[in-house]
């Protein structure tokens, strides 16, 4: 029997010296090539359980497996952000001061290879997206379906095993969001990789093949 | 060819942002530099006129009292000093500074009329003075200033002396220099039958012996022959004589000052920047950048900031010490000249000066939680 991709054990994380509990016990395991909506209200815990399961932060108590060995401990966090999770934000936290193109190479400079490489690898990333004619516009001359196109662009740079997006339709209206949510799922599709979205948007939840629920810090279904 | 993005071109970038910003910490860093370059290279210009003037005379030793500002050497000691076997030719001589007119001040020297020291000059008008009389002979440079050429007068302390000859120095000290018998220095002085010291030829060096053991073991034979004296070495003199540290102490004193602020300012930039880009350092973090490469960015930003700073101050500093070379105030003690040595100086300075003032505003930038971070408003 093969273990799970991801693994979260009794994961708790509580703020302010423990009078905020965001996630009060939550287990879960999720395989390899896995699409997963996390649905739950506002200050459900949802966000909170997608940061710990990017390594972006670390549990009060429990613990977070990726491929059987512990986050944190066994692998260093900054490694696993940079080579096997890729991020999406709702608001693409886009760098202001750097083109379409160069927006995608940030990641890259994080694990070195050759300045041509990375390049060349930005614009196949943002001609697979669509945006061909965007490569040398700033994040401000972007609409906001091609900001999140170039934030996708940006997360898969480095070729990462699990896709991690909050509220990745948040900001955008309806026709952009079903073009993102496309866009995610065929990725997930042609690459076999891990997607995990967090939303509030019923649809996109219930077009999950997995639906998490999150109430008050804990797994309803 | 695709765009590409380098670690050192988003580093620049990011400085671009908040042009004006950048401009003005650039000037700071810039004047700091600027500073240190014009004062220490005003000081080591000075020094290195004060080698010129014992080496274009031929002066081997200097023999003075522990106390180079204070002129008690006794000139009576001239005979026992020439008859030392080593010594070719010693010659007394006095040193000072006097302002010649409110805005002109200039190196005043006192010598006899056959002093070998005359060697090194050459006259442009007129020839050497008398002893005993109130003659003088100018540079050319400070007779420029002065506006006065051979036959004129010059008054000197409420005395008139008449100019008899102006000479072309091989340095900036003579050709700013003055230059009157020594007998009419120490009446002016009211310091009669003392000088500041002697200059000495040596006889050439036995063969076998190095010119560094026979220069040291004249200098052991006349301290030897004058007990209370020393005798230093020309060039030790030339950059260890109290006018030359005192430049020195100024010129680093002011130049440290400078050099603090201009740190001060960067860092300033640095933790306002640093601050304003909380997020998106938090964006950084969580994409996978290690601490140390958010940290190295952050010092990147705030090392460019110094290269940049460090090029306009030796600019500046150049120009600087053009300006002062000119002036009558200070054109007799400085020639604007410069080494690569102490422009590659300044540029190192200004460059960790960068370092430095980046360390904190890097450190608190990358150690920042990407979660704390990313929820910055």
């Amino acid at each position: 029997m093969t273990s799970p991709q991801l693994e979260v054990r009794n994961l708790r994380k509580s703020y302010d010296d423990g009078r905020i509990e965001a996630l009060r016990g939550v287990s879960l395991a999720i395989d390899a090539g896995e699409y997963i909506a996390i649905s739950g209200a506002s200050g459900s815990g949802k966000s909170t359980l997608l940061q710990l399961l990017g390594g972006l932060d670390v549990p009060t108590s429990g613990e977070v497996l990726f491929e059987g060995a512990t986050l944190g401990t066994t692998i260093n966090l900054d490694e696993y952000r940079a080579h096997r999770i890729g991020f999406i934000f709702q608001a693409f936290y886009l760098l202001p001061t750097l083109r379409a193109i160069e927006n995608v190479q940030v990641p890259m400079l994080a694990v070195g290879g050759s300045a041509n490489h990375r390049a060349e690898r930005a614009k196949a990333l943002l001609l697979e997206l669509g945006l061909e004619h965007r490569l040398y516009q700033y994040p401000n001359e972007l609409s906001a379906g091609e900001r999140q196109r170039v934030a996708i662009a940006r997360a898969l740079a480095n070729e990462p095993s699990i896709l991690l997006a909050d509220e990745p339709t948040g900001n955008l209206d309806s026709v952009n969001s079903a073009r993102i949510i496309e866009i995610l799922t065929g990725i997930q599709k042609t690459h076999g990789m891990t997607l995990i979205i967090v939303t509030h948007e019923n649809d996109i939840a219930h077009a999950a093949p997995r639906h998490i629920r999150i109430r008050d810090g804990r797994i309803e279904a | 060819m695709v765009h590409q993005l380098s670690f050192a071109g988003f580093a620049c970038k990011n400085l671009l942002r908040r042009r004006l910003r950048t401009l003005l910490t650039l000037c700071g860093i810039g004047m700091a530099i600027g500073a240190f370059v014009a004062l220490v290279g005003f000081s080591r210009s000075f020094e290195h006129e004060w080698e010129r003037l014992y080496s274009s005379s031929g002066t081997d030793i200097a023999v003075v009292d522990k106390n180079f500002m204070n002129t008690s050497v006794n000139e009576s000691l001239t005979p026992k000093l020439r008859a030392v076997p080593v010594v070719a030719q010693a010659e007394p001589m006095i040193f000072n500074i006097m302002d010649i007119t409110p805005d002109v001040n200039a190196l005043i020297f006192g010598w006899h009329q056959d002093s070998y020291e005359f060697d090194s000059l050459t006259f442009t008008s007129g020839g050497r003075f008398q002893d005993g009389k109130p003659e003088i002979i100018l540079g050319e440079l400070l007779a420029r200033n002065l506006n006065k050429k051979v036959g004129d007068t010059v008054q000197l302390q409420g005395s008139t002396f008449t100019i008899t000859g102006i000479f072309h120095g091989g340095t900036a000290l003579e050709a700013g220099a003055l230059i009157l018998p020594i007998d009419q220095l120490q009446i002016l002085s009211s310091l009669q039958g003392k000088v500041s010291g002697f200059h000495v030829r040596l006889r050439p060096a036995p063969p076998g012996e190095s010119p560094e053991h026979y220069l040291r073991r004249a200098q052991a034979e006349i301290e030897a022959a004058l007990p209370g004296l020393n005798a230093q070495a020309a060039a030790d003199r030339a950059s260890n004589n109290q006018f030359v540290g005192l430049a020195h102490a100024v010129a680093w004193g002011t130049s440290c000052i400078a050099l603090l602020m201009g740190i001060l300012g960067i860092a300033n930039t640095m933790a306002m920047s640093v601050f304003e880009r909380t997020r998106e350092i938090g964006i950084l973090r969580a994409i996978g950048w290690k601490t140390w490469r958010v940290m190295m960015l952050i010092q990147v930003e705030a090392i460019v900031l110094g290269f940049v700073g460090g090029v306009l101050g030796i600019a500046f500093g150049i120009g600087g010490l053009h300006v002062l070379a000119t002036l009558p105030q200070t054109a007799s003690v400085i020639s604007a000249s410069f080494t690569w040595l102490h422009l590659v100086e300044a540029l190192v300075i200004s460059v960790l000066s960068g370092l430095i003032a980046g360390a904190y505003p890097a450190w608190r930038g990358s150690h920042l939680s990407p979660v704390e971070a990313l929820r910055h408003d």
